[in-house]
């Protein structure tokens, strides 16, 4: 594959044959069933309406209020190629010298092709669990699949992208827990991008069952520091009656890669979904979470950290949508900004005319730490019922010249004492994964951003 | 309160309409021939009319913004409207030269009472030209200007024409261009250098023709530490087809002054007020724009201020009630562009049966600037079950030591509170516009006193039948 | 003998001076109070020693133990052994007490050198059980979401850890509650002794029935216009600021 997303709408082009071959070669590739094989076949068409995937790539409408504030340039697919066999290099493990997570199994994968597996216990097994890469799952179980599989579409602009995907996902993991099943130990599946103009398309799929228990781990990152790569990955997690999700995904690819991460999530009633994400890597990075407040009585939390650096591009895009009374959602974006890095925080509240008694809150805060650094909010509500409570705050500021003062009054000094406040300013989101390991590992990562 | 102060602001009883006959009228639908016309009743220099010209070639070029703004713009039929109306074009000095059915109006509606009672000034217009126009003598000694634009560029040139399109260039939006284009009416105002206006100067704006477009221009000048407060009002009866209002105010405060420019817009329910408002501010100058917006089918109005001095200061406050079948687009834009430049931004709406209200904000700090503040609140109150409100700010901070908070909340009306209230033997209806007015308090204050108690008033109004 | 001294100190804000020749000598081991009515500087006079970037000092020395403080920045004062405690200490969200005060105790240490983490945690464990302190208490983030009591207790732990050579406890405003100021007073009282030197500051007389000044000082448009025991503690309450004002300020200006 070989495709660039140009700066400029490109002429009005047919489907790129090189683009057509690679995904008419995977798809005969695949085997898959019919409504699969077809349902991808409509997604490459969409994709490729109006000509805006081709050669010259995805073209973003600049009038598109989707994609007020983003950079309109960037998203090259230059190079991009599909890995055809194993990566023969070590991968790392992230949790190495540090606490060690409680697993429940574990999908790796590098260029998206299977690297290793660990699969649940026989005793998770004997409950009916099932946690298999998404091709295994697709062959093995293909009625559960379908129910679930590229069902759900949302409308935060990055329709293309999700398209793209849907085209060419047949990496990542397949996760059902049947009703009233606890598994307190974490799914934990990690994505590599590893030769050099890699074009990832990592899928998440996450099904809960009335009354079940789930965490889940995805983790993105590159075996090293200068390979590009090109990633579009999309979740859906989908918790039934009085289920209990938490979802965390780490996005920490190299500043070589352009990531476009979709994450959807379907709340049944009574359920408990949190779903945090931690961006940190990517020369680009697009990321749409888009949430349903389905089921009434539901509650959801949304968390996000993002540490951009350097001339990093964070573009964050949030929906939640109350469609059933008496639903909580809250909402927390908080991003650091160092260097001449970007964020933009758009977030949306929509509660539909039936959502009586919605509680909902959106919140962003924006860390400034250094005057060439940009951060946008677009902190939306939409509210068609009166018997609610919605609230949203956005926040853009520096580091608080009273909070220096008086850390430094205890004779801390400046350097230190400012450490101490952006490193405070993370911790909000870090102690709500309530996961020694993983928080943990988000320090590292942290300080590791601030060259230490 | 007596019945003439209501009457300017109580929807029903600006419903009304004398016939008139108009000895000026530029027909239907927009031509270059129109804005010819306009250009030569008003007997404008080249220059002027040249403006004109440019100004509607921009406006058909530029496309409805309906990618973010609401499709209900489309229901607008710019080939159906009557651009220019008016028995003439000057304006009387005296109540007794305005023509009777003119005056009638007006008296109606208690203008001429008002002016007696707190104003420093008056101008009345009557669709598209002003026919009453009237300032205290005092003020003209001091070198107080207080003209039409017509005037104001002919007989003034040199003071208005280096800031007039200046502050919001023809090209700025879709209706700018339409109203640079046919401009016609609204206030030309010099405040000299340390000149303080104590009382208010207000306009009136009447639209009493149907199919009617009024496309009054304002600009207002502060010189240096000037300070002056403006207040507009407007009515129209209820038509069966729109009516269009498009209007283009520009403010400009140098060093040090202060302008205060207050809005009770009160149109008809058919009414499209689609108004541009932005103000410029030099150093250690302040812009406070007090709105408030009842009436109108459509509102799309986000008065702005460029903070252009060190120093500067912006404010806007903001009331908007949405009853059914009405939509209040409203909000606000702070464009810092000085160190130290501090603004605000307080607004507040209640949606009453299916209104409509939605705040959008634009607010900005670029790179090189130090120590800007903005504070935005922006509070929604939802009264009935299917009553609606939505808030999009868009916020963009970069720079040092800069520091920008916005907060908004949506709440409906505290069943507790009613109950309390109606447990000392208030009706639902009383309980409602009580806690409705405390929702607005702090900003109803803001308004003149005159015109504070007849928001309250009006609110009360708007209450009634909203419950049950 | 050491001493926190304070000569002819002038302090301003922005353009406005508010410190005017303001002259103090604290020795170790002693408690002053400084008792004045409000907006006469108290506060101006806690955070310009403490080192705050919007004070600005425009005149005077002040010596801690014979080192010069001014110009100093605010880390090294509190290395010397200047602590000043916060009238309204600031809210630090993500910042536990036990790290910070992991991180104070570690920029007191020489270069190269740890905090040892059993000894340390023994040591906090300690002060924390003198004040009745719970230990849950120490992984909460820094004042946020603390009660006035809260925030006081926080203060002083943080006192008895960091063992200042001379601690300034700025209580200026009038609406503490009286459990606050119990807690602040027991604080004092319990650090009191000839290592510490410590200047209360204060509107009310009230915080001065728990701790018992040795010497107090009347303060007055930006200077000292009267100095003596405790006893002037009561005259004062007796008399009134209106004393002060008609009295001590025009014959102190003489």
């Amino acid at each position: 594959m070989s495709v660039t997303l140009a700066e400029t709408p490109a002429p009005v082009a047919a489907t790129s044959p090189a683009l057509e071959a690679v995904f008419q070669a995977e798809l005969a590739q695949a085997r898959e069933p019919k409504w699969l094989a077809d349902s991808r076949r409509e997604a490459w068409t969409r994709a490729n309406l109006d000509g805006k995937i081709s050669e010259s790539g995805i073209v973003v409408g600049k009038s598109d209020e989707r994609w007020r504030f983003s950079g309109h340039k960037g998203w090259s697919l230059e190079g991009a190629l599909r890995a055809k066999n194993k990566y023969a290099g070590k991968l790392p493990d992230i949790f190495a010298g540090g606490h060690p997570l409680d697993c429940a199994g574990k999908l790796t994968y590098a260029d998206d092709i299977l690297a290793a597996q660990t699969p649940v216990s026989a005793e998770l097994a004997r409950q009916g669990v099932i946690f298999l890469p998404l091709a295994e799952a697709i062959a093995k179980h293909p009625e559960l699949v379908r129910e679930h599989l590229f069902k759900h579409d949302h409308a935060l602009g990055g329709g293309k992208f999700l398209a793209l995907h849907q085209a060419y996902a047949r990496a990542g993991t397949f996760l059902y827990v049947p009703d009233n099943v606890e598994v307190p130990a974490t799914f934990f599946v990690t994505h590599w991008a590893a030769t050099p103009g890699a074009a990832l398309f990592p899928h998440t799929l996450i099904i809960a069952g009335a009354n079940a228990t789930v965490n889940f781990l995805d983790y993105f990152g590159s075996v090293n520091t200068t390979s590009e790569a090109w990633v579009a990955g999309a979740a859906t997690i989908i918790a039934g009656s009085g289920a209990r999700v938490f979802r965390k995904s780490v996005q920490n690819l190299n500043g070589h890669t352009l990531s476009y991460q979709d994450d959807t999530v379907i709340c049944g009633r009574d359920s408990d979904v949190r779903n945090i994400a931690v961006h940190l890597g990517a020369q680009r990075a697009r990321y749409e979470s888009y949430s349903k407040l389905n089921g009434p009585g539901s509650n959801l939390e949304l968390c996000a950290l993002t540490i951009a650096s350097g001339r990093q591009e964070f573009d964050q895009r949030t929906f939640q949508d109350h469609a059933a009374p008496r639903a909580k959602s809250n909402l927390l974006y908080k991003n650091a900004l160092l260097d001449e890095s970007r964020t933009i925080f758009a977030g949306m509240i929509r509660v539909e005319p039936g959502a009586e008694e919605t509680d909902a809150y959106q919140q962003n805060r924006n860390l400034l730490l250094n005057p060439a650094a940009e951060a946008d909010s677009l902190p939306g509500l939409e509210i068609q019922n009166q018997n609610v409570r919605c609230t949203h705050g956005a926040t853009t500021s520096r580091l608080d010249p009273e909070e220096l003062f008086y850390l430094r009054s205890r004779g801390l000094p400046k350097n230190t004492a400012y450490q101490l406040l952006v490193f405070g300013f993370f911790e909000e989101v870090i102690q709500r994964v309530e996961n020694e390991a993983l928080a943990e590992l988000l320090r590292k990562l942290a300080r590791e951003k601030f060259g230490k | 309160m007596d019945q003439a102060t209501q009457l300017e602001i109580d929807r029903e009883k600006g419903n009304f309409r004398y016939e008139t006959d108009y000895a000026f009228d530029a027909g239907v639908g927009l031509r270059p021939a129109t804005v010819d016309y306009i250009a030569e009743v008003k007997g404008e220099a080249p220059w002027v009319r040249e403006f004109r010209h440019k100004a509607l070639k921009i406006f058909e070029s530029k496309p409805m913004p309906t990618h973010w703004a609401t499709k209900d713009l489309e229901a607008i039929d710019f080939s159906k409207i009557r651009y220019y109306l008016s028995q003439g074009q000057k304006p009387s000095r005296t109540w007794d030269e305005v023509p009777a059915d003119i005056k009638k109006t007006f008296e109606r509606l208690g203008i001429p009472e008002q002016e007696r009672k707190f104003l420093a000034g008056v101008e009345a217009q009557f669709d598209s030209e002003a026919a009453y126009s009237r300032m205290k003598e005092g003020l003209s000694k001091l070198g107080v200007i207080f003209v039409g634009p017509t005037e104001g560029l002919k007989e003034h040139e040199e003071i208005f024409r280096p800031w007039f399109g200046k502050v919001i260039p023809t090209s700025d939006n879709k209706f700018s261009a339409l109203n640079s284009a046919v401009f016609s009416g609204g206030s030309f105002i010099y405040v000299p250098k340390g000149v303080k206006v104590k009382q208010p100067l207000q306009a009136y704006f009447r639209i009493n023709a149907e199919n009617f477009g009024q496309f009054e221009r304002t600009l207002i000048i502060a010189d240096e530490g000037a300070e002056v407060t403006y207040m507009e009002g407007c009515t129209a009866p209820k038509f069966e087809t729109a009516t269009l209002h498009s209007a283009v105010v520009e403010l400009v405060a140098l060093k040090g002054a202060k302008i205060q420019y207050i809005t009770v817009q009160n149109w008809s329910n058919n009414v499209f007020n689609l108004v541009t408002k932005r103000g410029l501010a030099h150093e250690e100058s302040e812009i406070r724009w007090i709105d408030c917006n009842i009436g109108s089918r459509l509102t799309m109005k986000y008065p702005g201020v460029i903070l252009k001095g060190r120093r500067a200061r912006g404010e806007v406050l903001s009331i908007a009630l949405a009853n059914d079948g009405q939509h209040q687009d409203t909000g606000a834009k702070m464009i810092h562009a000085a160190d130290e430049t501090t603004s605000n931004i307080i607004a507040k709406s209640i949606s009453v049966g299916q209104g409509r209200s939605t705040y959008r904000g634009l607010v900005q700090i670029p790179k090189h600037l130090k120590n800007c503040k903005n504070n935005t609140e922006c509070d929604a109150l939802l009264i009935n079950a299917n009553s609606r409100t939505d808030t999009y700010p868009a916020i963009t901070v970069r720079g040092e030591g800069n520091s920008v908070q916005h907060e908004a909340s949506v709440s409906k009306v505290s069943a507790e509170q009613i109950f309390y209230m109606r447990s000392r033997g208030l009706s639902e209806a009383a309980a409602m516009s009580l806690s409705v007015n405390g929702f607005i308090n702090d900003l109803v204050r803001e308004f003149p006193m005159e015109y504070s108690v007849e928001l309250k008033r009006l609110i009360e109004l708007e209450m009634e039948g909203s419950v049950g | 003998m050491p001493s926190l001294d304070i000569r002819n100190l002038c302090v301003s804000i922005g353009e406005k001076p508010i410190l005017k020749d303001f002259s103090l000598s604290l020795p170790k081991g002693e408690v002053h109070a400084i008792m004045g009515p409000n907006g006469t500087g108290k506060s101006t006079l806690a955070k310009a020693l403490a080192g705050h970037e919007d004070y600005t000092i425009t005149g005077g020395e002040v010596f801690l133990d014979g080192e010069l403080l001014l110009g100093l920045e605010p880390e090294a004062r509190a290395k010397l052994g200047l602590f000043l405690a916060f009238q309204y200490p600031c809210e630090i969200p993500g910042v536990s007490i036990a790290n910070f005060l992991r991180a104070a105790s570690q920029a007191r240490l020489p270069e190269g050198q740890e905090v040892a983490a059993v000894e340390f945690y023994k040591k906090l464990h300690g002060k924390m059980d003198a004040l009745k302190m719970d230990r849950k208490f120490t992984a909460r983030s820094l004042n946020e979401g603390f009660s006035g009591g809260e925030r006081k207790r926080c203060e002083i732990l943080q006192m008895m850890m960091l063992e200042p050579k001379y601690a300034i406890m700025d209580e200026t405003d009038s609406g503490l509650d009286i459990d606050a100021l119990k807690i602040v007073a027991q604080g004092v009282n319990l650090m009191r002794g000839p290592e510490l030197g410590v200047l209360v500051i204060t509107h009310y007389q009230r915080l001065l029935d728990y701790i018992v000044p040795d010497k107090v000082h009347v303060m007055w448009d930006g200077r000292i216009v009267k100095s003596g025991g405790k006893e002037l503690a009561f005259e004062l309450e007796a008399k009134g600021y209106d004393w002060v004002s008609k009295e001590l300020a025009p014959s102190a200006k003489n």
